[in-house]
């Protein structure tokens, strides 16, 4: 296969015959690093030579490991180019119709695939004379692998091929619905969603109704829980007000929600939103309520968390009075359910009808919920409470708010596992921009500083970070007052590991405050904590100092460089920073430099460089996070 | 960045290094440890941490709550391997800060790191599964020869910062709820006169000593080291030093220079002084008793006694068995067991413990280490001035344990450990 043509040097196809030799090598790995390649081989072959010698051999080679004919198939489809264009691409469907027949799925989901890829480059002509062929061919063979990768083929070539031909596709389809194998009918239920959506809606209401229904009545679950998709299809494309007249889908849907599989109602529950977008408003009123009642009470813990999800997303479409008085009490009731999951979803949720309520029956009827849940055991049910506040705040105001939820948000701050901790520390300067200065420093401020000492390194140095973000909510003002002098005492710590986190504090919050700041408050704490016993202290004081000589570079005499960034507004540095760099900071690090420990001195020499190096745009918080 | 922080980023997102990078660090972590004594001097504030088992999630966690390395300083007394799916990139994360922060990290030896030991319960063979070969796994190995077998902690704080003023708190347990789970006062004597405890407002830890430029030299080595001579009137440490070794004591060892002695540079024997160090356990008996782990010995509260008073030690902290509580002391006190592999095997159900012993107030804790290594830190030279000797140092027979905080912590939730935490959805109809 491989001699020199004319038009080719016989080095460089050298190789080639190399990779065509690897494709029929025993060794499975060089077979599939040659399929892989085989886009090279049929390049330096020629559309022709390809089409008349690579595509029959590859043909032949069905007979190979699983592993690769999957990436033979993925190769095809991406193959048409190599063959000479859309023209020649039919030359394709015939090794793909064999790979297609493969016991192995994996290898027929890819061959499906690319023919599917393919068939969109085919012409109408083409469609017609071969790819609706093989679909039928695979459709009515007899085994029931092909007829799986038959059920996936009929929607890409509906749109291109004559009336006709459609109404063989359908029929065809039809008998792949009614076929005797459960896998085909399964197949066949999974496409049949996207088959529906090619169609015009009395097509739909004809043909593909009667075949929705066949498939609602199987006695497999597996097959039934699929119709889920293909009935929201139907109910998208036939239009709302010739619903009422197909009395089928609702009986349907009926059966389908009372179906005594739970995965069935799982699928329903899953999906109910999109269901009762897709069909008319009467239907909701009067089916999908008592439905969606029924199964916020079902047995199923799996099928209530889904059910739970849908709670805002379908509360929105009923009108007022029914979600009071028909849905309400039985959501209600979930905050108390058994299943910790069936919580959590809730909790994820609950927040979202706080818009849909109104003031007045949020506070009647959601905040209890809140508070209730607020104290469940189960600590990722209060987290998602607390971080959906945000969209209640907007409902009831603040006030409310925190009369009613802040005794619960700070029994949550000093909950005994540290990873709640640290996800309400998350939520803390959002917390903090709703509540406002004066209460935040009232109730939370003590919070948000006790942190600084936990036992857990995690929380301090999230803490640090919290004040950061709390100084760009509240302004620098509010800093230099509330926050840096208690910092600043966390230096005078006994156990290192504590004073440890002024060094890291004071790099975090760097570039949230003022020249005055930093020169007042900030480097007299630097100097002391310079001399350190503990060298650890030490190298931090001059990690910390490297980040300070950034921000000292830019920052100029009024200002922060968070707020300047923010406003847009160009600024340039005040002599003062480098006058503070060469009288305040840069004899603590020289000292620093003649260390006894090597990680100061190390750290030390970075910071010097730094002061040393032309200016940088550093200011960049530390991350110190393992 | 260079090529080493590059390797640690590398490995704290669980990826392994490539072969050839791991020849170069072993290579490195070996020059670096061959200057080691047998009986590495720590200096306190320290952290310690007992086994970890290839658990990387939760050594991720330990860091989490104890603090990141460089900024605390670590000890980690060995089984660093085996059991868990993530021995390599354990023991090579620990490895490579080792290297890198050579004064901040010390590794010594646990019977898991050795040649016999990992091909029987799980490294040998994550090695060849990683790697595709047992090249990693032999030089992992080589620098399993070169650990040190023990260590000693010097300059403990007697006191506990942070507790309660008037107070003298010995023990205190921490979970990581932020909570103080129990606090033992210390027992008998009045010892309030050295280095009083202090509260926040002080400012003790940037205040004293430093600025003193007058290094008395020591009368005598430091406690522990043997080099005094005497017991019990150390001019030294009146804090007591503290041993570390993975597994307990031997009956061929009496004093600590005598690990000192051994030659450790080679795969861990199956007797002798060296096997029973990483081997042995304490039990509730007298003298020796024969091990059923068919290696090292059982030792009871009198071995440890003598020990601890022969060599002015005032604690033994040391890992090898599994203790639910995380933590175990035994014998009036006098050893510990530190376990930090929670949920070991990843079914045990236990918690896991640190070990931090604090700075001591009177500026003991600035002896600088060297280790051997000229390049690294002065050795000997002493910062600070030496505690006033009291009056009743000298009467005291039991050295007073250190003053010890205990963080209790548990494994690493299921979803920081990078796998789904269950299957999604879609399974359930497959």
């Amino acid at each position: 296969m491989a001699e020199a043509s004319n038009s080719t040097n016989p080095d460089e196809l050298y190789p080639i015959a190399v990779l065509i030799d690897e494709l029929k090598h025993d060794d499975v790995l060089l077979r599939l690093n040659a399929i892989r390649r085989l886009s090279t081989i049929a390049l330096a072959l020629g559309p022709e030579r390809t089409r008349d010698e690579l595509v029959p051999f590859l043909d032949e080679s069905v007979e190979d490991e699983d592993e690769v004919l999957v990436a033979l198939s993925e190769e095809l489809g991406s193959f048409i180019e190599y063959v000479g264009g859309p023209p020649h691409g039919h030359v394709l469907l015939s090794p793909l119709e064999n790979l297609a027949a493969i016991e192995e799925p994996v290898v027929r989901d890819k061959a499906v695939e690319s023919l599917n890829k393919i068939c969109t480059e085919l012409s109408s002509q083409q469609v017609e004379e071969y790819f609706i062929p093989l679909v039928f061919r695979l459709s009515k063979a007899d085994w029931f692998t092909s007829k799986v990768s038959g059920c996936g083929l009929y929607s890409s070539p509906y749109s291109k091929v004559n009336e006709q031909t459609q109404s063989q596709l359908r029929s065809s389809f039809a008998q792949l619905v009614h076929d005797e194998t459960p896998m085909v009918r399964r197949q066949a239920a999974t496409n049949m969603a996207k088959f529906v959506k090619e169609m015009p809606a009395n097509v739909v209401v004809e043909e593909m109704i009667p075949m929705f229904q066949h498939l609602v009545q199987d006695d497999q679950d597996s097959v039934r829980l699929l119709t889920v998709e293909i009935l929201i299809a139907i109910a998208e494309t036939v239009p709302k007000e010739k619903q009422a007249s197909h009395g089928v889908l609702l009986t349907s849907l009926r059966s389908l929600i009372e179906d005594k599989s739970w995965r069935v109602r799982y699928m329903i529950a899953d999906r109910f939103e999109k269901i009762a977008k897709a069909v008319d408003d009467e239907v909701v009123a009067r089916d999908l309520v008592p439905a969606f009642v029924k199964l916020l009470k079902d047995g199923e813990a799996e099928v209530r968390t889904a059910i739970a999800g849908q709670i805002p997303g379908f509360c929105a479409l009923v009108d007022r009075n029914t979600l009071l008085n028909d849905i309400m009490e039985t959501i209600e009731n979930l905050v108390s359910d058994s299943s910790q999951h069936v919580r959590a979803a809730l909790g994820t949720q609950i927040s979202g009808l706080a818009p849909i309520l109104g003031k007045q029956e949020t506070i009647d009827h959601l905040l209890p919920m809140f508070i209730q849940m607020l104290k469940d055991e189960f600590p990722e049910v209060r987290l998602h409470i607390i971080s959906k506040l945000e969209l209640v705040n907007q409902v009831i105001g603040i006030d409310l708010l925190a009369q009613s939820l802040l005794p619960a948000i700070v029994q949550l701050a000093e909950d005994k596992q540290w990873r709640v901790r640290l996800a309400i520390i998350g939520h803390m300067p959002l917390l903090a921009s709703q509540l406002g200065v004066a209460f935040f420093d009232d109730k939370l401020g003590q919070l948000c500083m006790g942190w600084l000492g936990d036992t857990v390194f995690s929380i301090r140095e999230a803490a640090t970070h919290n004040l950061k973000k709390l100084t760009e909510v509240f302004g620098v003002e509010w800093a230099s007052e509330a926050i840096i002098p208690k910092v600043m005492a966390m230096g005078a710590h006994p156990n290192y590991l504590y004073r440890m986190t002024t060094c890291f504090a004071i790099s975090t919050l760097a570039s949230v405050v003022t020249m005055d700041v930093i020169a007042k408050s900030i480097l007299p704490m630097l100097e002391k904590l310079a001399a350190d016993d503990i060298p650890n202290i030490r190298f931090n004081v001059a990690k910390t100092y490297d980040v300070l000589i950034g921000v000292l570079r830019r920052l100029p005499e009024q200002g922060t460089i968070y707020t300047l960034e923010k406003a847009g507004t160009p600024f340039s540095a005040s002599p003062k920073g480098q006058q503070l760099i060469d009288e305040r900071i840069m004899p603590s690090v020289e000292k620093l430099l003649k260390d006894n420990d090597v990680d100061v001195r190390f750290y030390a020499s970075t910071a010097a460089q730094a002061a040393t190096a032309a200016p940088v745009s550093g200011g960049e918080p530390m991350n110190t996070s393992p | 960045m260079s090529d080493l922080d590059r390797a640690i980023a590398q490995l704290r997102a669980c990826r392994p290094i490539p072969e050839a990078e791991v020849r170069e660090l072993c290579h490195k972590a070996r020059e670096l440890l061959i200057e080691e004594g047998n009986v590495v001097t720590v200096n306190a504030p320290v952290t310690i941490c007992g086994d970890i088992h290839g658990q990387f999630h939760d050594l991720m966690e330990l860091f989490r709550v104890g603090g990141d390395v460089p900024d605390t300083n670590y000890l980690f007394m060995g089984d660093f391997v085996d059991r868990g799916f993530y021995s390599l990139e354990s023991f090579l994360l620990l490895l490579c800060l080792k290297v890198r922060y050579p004064d901040r990290m010390t590794l010594i030896r646990g019977n898991h790191e050795s040649r016999q030991i990992t091909t029987v319960y799980g490294f040998y063979d994550e090695c060849l599964r990683k790697y595709g070969s047992a090249n990693v796994w032999r030089y992992c190995c080589d620098v399993f020869d070169y650990l040190a077998l023990g260590a000693i902690v010097l300059g403990a704080s007697n006191t506990l910062p942070g507790t309660p003023a008037g107070e003298d708190v010995e023990i205190e347990v921490c979970n990581p709820d932020q909570q103080i789970m129990s606090r033992f006062l210390r027992r008998g004597r009045g010892r309030g006169a050295e280095g009083s405890p202090s509260g926040n407002g002080n400012g003790n830890g940037v205040t004293n000593g430093v600025s003193s430029t007058s290094p008395t030299p020591a009368n005598t080595g430091p406690p522990g080291s043997g080099a005094s001579g005497s017991s019990g009137g150390s001019v030294g440490n009146p804090a007591g030093a503290v041993l570390c070794v993975h597994g307990g004591l031997s009956p061929l060892i009496d004093n600590v220079d005598k690990i000192r002695l051994l030659d450790r540079k080679q795969e861990v024997p199956h007797e002798g002084a060296m096997c029973d160090l990483l081997w042995s356990d304490p039990d509730e008996i007298d003298g020796w008793g024969l091990s059923p782990r068919g290696a090292g010995f059982l030792f009871g509260a009198d071995i440890v006694k003598v020990f601890n008073h022969r060599n002015d030690l005032s604690l033994i902290a040391r890992a090898h068995q599994l203790v639910m509580e995380g933590f175990k002391e035994m014998f009036d006190n006098s050893i510990v067991t530190v376990w930090s592999a929670p949920n070991y095997c990843y079914r045990c159900g236990n918690v896991a413990a640190l070990l931090e012993l604090s700075e001591d107030d009177a500026g003991l804790g600035v002896l600088a280490r060297s280790n051997g290594d000229v390049n690294r830190s002065t050795g000997g030279v002493v910062a600070g001035p030496r505690g006033v000797l009291m009056e009743n140092d000298l009467e005291d027979q039991v050295l007073p344990g250190p003053a010890r905080r205990y963080r209790v912590f548990t494994a690493a939730p299921q979803d920081s450990r990078g796998m789904p935490a269950k299957k999604p959805v879609a399974d359930y109809f497959l």
